[in-house]
């Protein structure tokens, strides 16, 4: 009777939720387009192909940290990866291309493996594991490439990358879009999608419910690692070379864009398009910046506050703080008015 | 399985046939030399009291955990069960005690969870015919397959997990404690559920500390007795009182009400008027006094443990003019609420209760660290006594001190929990909500009989329960509760069984309202 009664807003709610990173996508395409003019600017298809080649790279490093922590797990290792990707892609794909980026993926599923063993045989928080994971590739990829930029002689390969199609793809924002789109089907028409929420949602409960959790854990870290590198192999031959150190933007990049796209941290919800939507918004904000020659603190101020506002929206306990604040206000006066007189029986025990 | 129910049942080879099996948990021996035959087509009980090994047996049947020693037998053949997979793949489906839902999935989706022949592509939506199929039969028409687990309320919930082991067409169904958080009317889609299973020649496994389902469901009971086996008997043979006998290997005697204590200092005094707590429950009234146990009878949805929350400071916009002691309480904040008096026990104990990862010693004293703290630090010496008086209180072993409770049985948890909550200064309002939720007759005995003392100390207590038996063993004033109202006031001597289940279930008494004392 009263899940009956309560059903409309929990609908409602949940389809705001759900709904949130494409209308925050909206909202952005719109600034997008009205803020430069406002001030004697334009945004171009270029500038929109420009956002598309940003979200290539990066989008593919959100969505891989983006799986980990729908499986209630968080991957600091994806900048590592990213790094040792394109370092291994440059270094081993002199030759031939696809030798240098099959060498990074299978280095991408190798670190994945493990670390993903580590965390779920050893039952550790993949935090320290991730971290101390991400230290040693940091490191690693130094080492490989005498701790210095190395350049990536065959320049034709990051052109023909590059080249625009159907004005705002490339061949490499159209890799990255069709990941995207796999992991989507994956996610929502295989079980896999199910299991990877469920064991974010409640560990112990997928265990007793026969979800094989560990196996499930190690597939998600693989396939973040995998991710990573393959973003890292192509950004790599894309600017034809790889530094030693990526530096922490792309982390940062992915965090806020899998928090833009409705990831909780508490793992369990989660959809690959809304990570999607989360990371392009962030590309064409970024994009915007440049356009209208904002300086870094401005855009580092402004990219926060939207990210704290959309953490704050989508607070599930929001609308009960909200209660709480409006009932302290109203006080006990107001109280015993608004229960007036309601016809009760009324009840005095005895002994 | 195409044979016959009745007149086979007792000769058909087993379906399961365990030998001999041990588990240790570190020092305690859970299960020892346990022996456990299930056949086609019954229903068999497990009866024990809390930590006798009817869970640990269950969780070795649904492999779970693996045992030190002992052979296992499935339908003739030796199996070794690594795995909850391996254990579905041979045929066994368990309802755990605890759920296994994930509440961030729908229904559906929680029901094909872990389902080991469930199709790698799946549309979302593509089962709802069947899930609909079965939701209907355990009387959840109002449950729509797309509905979060979150959004669901508890008794639901536990319907759902059943509904989970129906659709994966086991030959085997565990139910451990399935109808703990449970109202009758939902009692009795599961035993119907439980019915058709058996009829097709499948085993229910059915743990439960409600001897009246045992007697009306059950072909077979096993009793344990602290890790052993005692004795397999034809439930047609027994009755409630032998039953307890050969779990107990005694009788207790009925507990005896004392009243209130001459040397009661303090005696709590608390008045509520006009409670309303959003959105179901308007216009509570109660007075309750020092000594006195009223119970606020009522089905999940009742209202009932609204109250207790909300008189917990748990609801941020429940409202009402409550005064304990004299004292006015602004409710909303359960940190005013427990200055002003309140103790406050959950029905969740594992959620709002314990903390499971520390140790019972750490668990009984959490509540009461501000007394035993000397210049912000905590007096271990001082921690130690106070947790060895509770313990010896809620009657515990003492070489349990340092064992995590998350490895304690369900109804030691309970114990530990409440002796937390009990022993506290007198003159004190409690609030017990379920106090002996799936907690086995002996265990709910010694928790009914804290309460009373605790009640004979000075202290007011207000316990919420759906379960009619405790109600009519614990309370002396009882207040029915259907949808957010108060059905009627009467004290115990006045209550018959009858009355008060139709109270609960319909609440259709208001024009008998002038029998309300």
């Amino acid at each position: 009777m009263s899940s009956v009664a309560l059903k409309d807003p929990r609908r409602t709610r949940e389809l705001a939720r759900t709904s949130a990173p494409f209308l925050i996508l909206a909202l952005m395409l719109v600034a997008f387009y009205v803020l430069p003019q406002l001030s004697g600017r334009e945004a171009t298809v270029f500038n929109v192909f420009n956002s598309m080649q940003n979200f290539a790279a990066l989008g593919l490093v959100a969505l891989a940290l983006g799986l980990t922590m729908i499986a209630g797990e968080f991957d600091l290792s994806v900048v590592g990866m990213y790094g040792l990707g394109s370092m291994l892609a440059v270094m081993t794909g002199k030759d031939s291309a696809l030798l240098g980026l099959g060498i990074a993926l299978l280095a991408g599923l190798f670190v994945g493996l493990v670390q993903g063993t580590i965390i779920a045989k050893l039952r550790i928080n993949s935090m320290p594991v991730t971290l101390g994971g991400y230290l040693l590739l940091l490191g690693l990829t130094a080492t490989i490439g005498h701790d210095d930029s190395q350049s990536y002689p065959n320049l034709s390969v990051g052109s023909s990358l590059d080249s625009v199609v159907a004005q705002i793809f490339s061949l490499r924002s159209l890799v990255a879009v069709g990941v995207f789109v796999v992991v989507t089907l994956a996610m929502r028409y295989t079980r896999l999608g199910r299991d990877i929420r469920a064991i974010g949602g409640d560990r112990r409960a997928s265990r007793t419910a026969g979800v094989p959790v560990d196996r499930m854990l190690i597939g998600v870290f693989a396939l973040s690692s995998v991710l990573s590198a393959l973003a890292g192999a192509l950004i790599a031959y894309s600017l034809a070379t790889a530094t030693p150190d990526p530096g922490l933007a792309p982390l940062i990049f992915a965090i806020t864009a899998v928090l833009l796209g409705g990831v909780t941290l508490a793992g369990g919800q989660g959809a690959a398009l809304a990570i999607a939507a989360g990371a392009i918004t962030l590309s064409l904000l970024q994009e915007l910046f440049s356009i209208l020659g904002t300086p870094t603190y401005v855009s580092s101020l402004i990219t926060g506050g939207l990210l704290v506002l959309v953490t704050i929206i989508a607070a599930p306990d929001l609308k009960q703080w909200w209660r709480t604040v409006r009932t302290r206000r109203g006080g006990p006066t107001a109280s015993a008015a608004s229960v007036g007189s309601s016809p009760a029986a009324t009840v005095t025990g005895e002994r | 399985m195409g044979r016959a129910l009745q007149p086979g049942l007792m000769t058909a080879p087993p379906f399961i046939d365990a030998r001999g099996i041990t588990k240790r948990y570190g020092p305690i021996t859970a299960l020892d030399d346990v022996s456990f035959e299930l056949r086609p087509g019954e229903v068999h009980a497990l009866l024990g009291h809390n930590g006798a090994g009817k869970s640990t047996l269950v969780k070795i049947l649904s492999g779970l955990v693996r045992p030190v020693s002992g052979t296992l037998t499935m339908a003739g053949e030796e199996v070794t069960l690594r795995t909850p997979q391996q254990a579905q793949q041979h045929g066994v489906a368990l309802v755990d005690q605890e759920l296994s839902l994930v509440p961030a999935l729908t229904v559906e989706e929680n029901i094909l969870l872990g389902n080991v022949e469930s199709p790698f592509l799946q549309r979302p939506g593509g089962s709802r015919a069947a899930t609909r199929e079965i939701l209907d039969g355990l009387g959840l028409r109002h449950v729509a397959p797309s509905t979060h687990v979150r959004d669901l309320a508890i008794g639901e919930r536990q319907l759902i997990e059943i509904a989970r082991a129906l659709s994966r067409d086991a030959r085997v169904l565990i139910l451990d404690e399935p109808t703990a958080t449970l109202s009758d009317t939902e009692i009795e889609h599961v035993f119907r559920a439980v019915r058709q299973v058996v009829a097709q020649g499948r085993s229910v496994i059915y743990v439960s500390h409600r001897l009246g389902e045992v007697l009306e469901l059950c072909d077979r009971a096993s009793i344990f007795r602290d890790g052993r086996h005692v004795e397999t008997r034809a439930v047609s043979e027994l009755d409630r009182r032998g039953l307890i006998e050969l779990m107990l290997g005694d009788v207790p005697e009925p507990s005896q009400r004392d009243g209130l204590h001459e040397d009661a200092g303090e005696v709590a005094t608390v008045t509520i008027r006009n409670l309303s707590v959003p959105p179901r429950v308007q216009g509570f009234d109660l007075t309750a006094r020092g000594g006195q146990i009223i119970a606020l009878a009522g089905q999940i949805g009742s209202g009932a443990s609204e109250v207790l929350r909300a008189l917990a400071g748990l609801v941020p916009d429940a409202q009402g003019d409550v005064s304990i002691n004299g004292k006015d309480v602004r409710l909303g904040s359960p940190r005013r609420c427990v200055d002003a008096g309140t103790v406050y026990a959950s029905g969740d104990r594992k959620g709002e209760g314990l903390f499971l990862g520390h140790s019972v010693q750490l668990n009984l004293v959490a509540t009461r660290l501000p007394a035993l703290t000397r210049w912000g630090l905590v007096r271990r010496g001082a921690a130690a006594s106070v947790a060895r008086q509770l313990i010896d209180v809620i009657g515990m072993d003492r070489k349990r001190m340092r064992t995590p409770v998350v490895s304690l049985s369900g109804g030691n948890q309970q114990k530990v929990f409440l002796g937390r909550c009990l022993e506290q200064h007198a003159a004190e309002l409690l609030l017990l909500e379920e106090p002996t939720r799936g907690v086995d007759v002996g265990g709910r005995m010694e928790i009914h009989d804290l309460v009373r003392v605790a009640a004979a100390h000075g202290n007011a207590v207000i316990f919420a329960s759906t379960e009619l038996d405790e109600v009519l063993d614990l309370a002396d004033t009882i207040v029915t509760m259907h949808a957010g109202r108060v059905v009627r006031t009467l004290p115990r001597r006045l209550a018959t069984s009858a009355e008060i289940l139709g109270d609960m279930t319909h609440g259709n008494s208001e024009s008998r309202a002038g029998v309300a004392a």
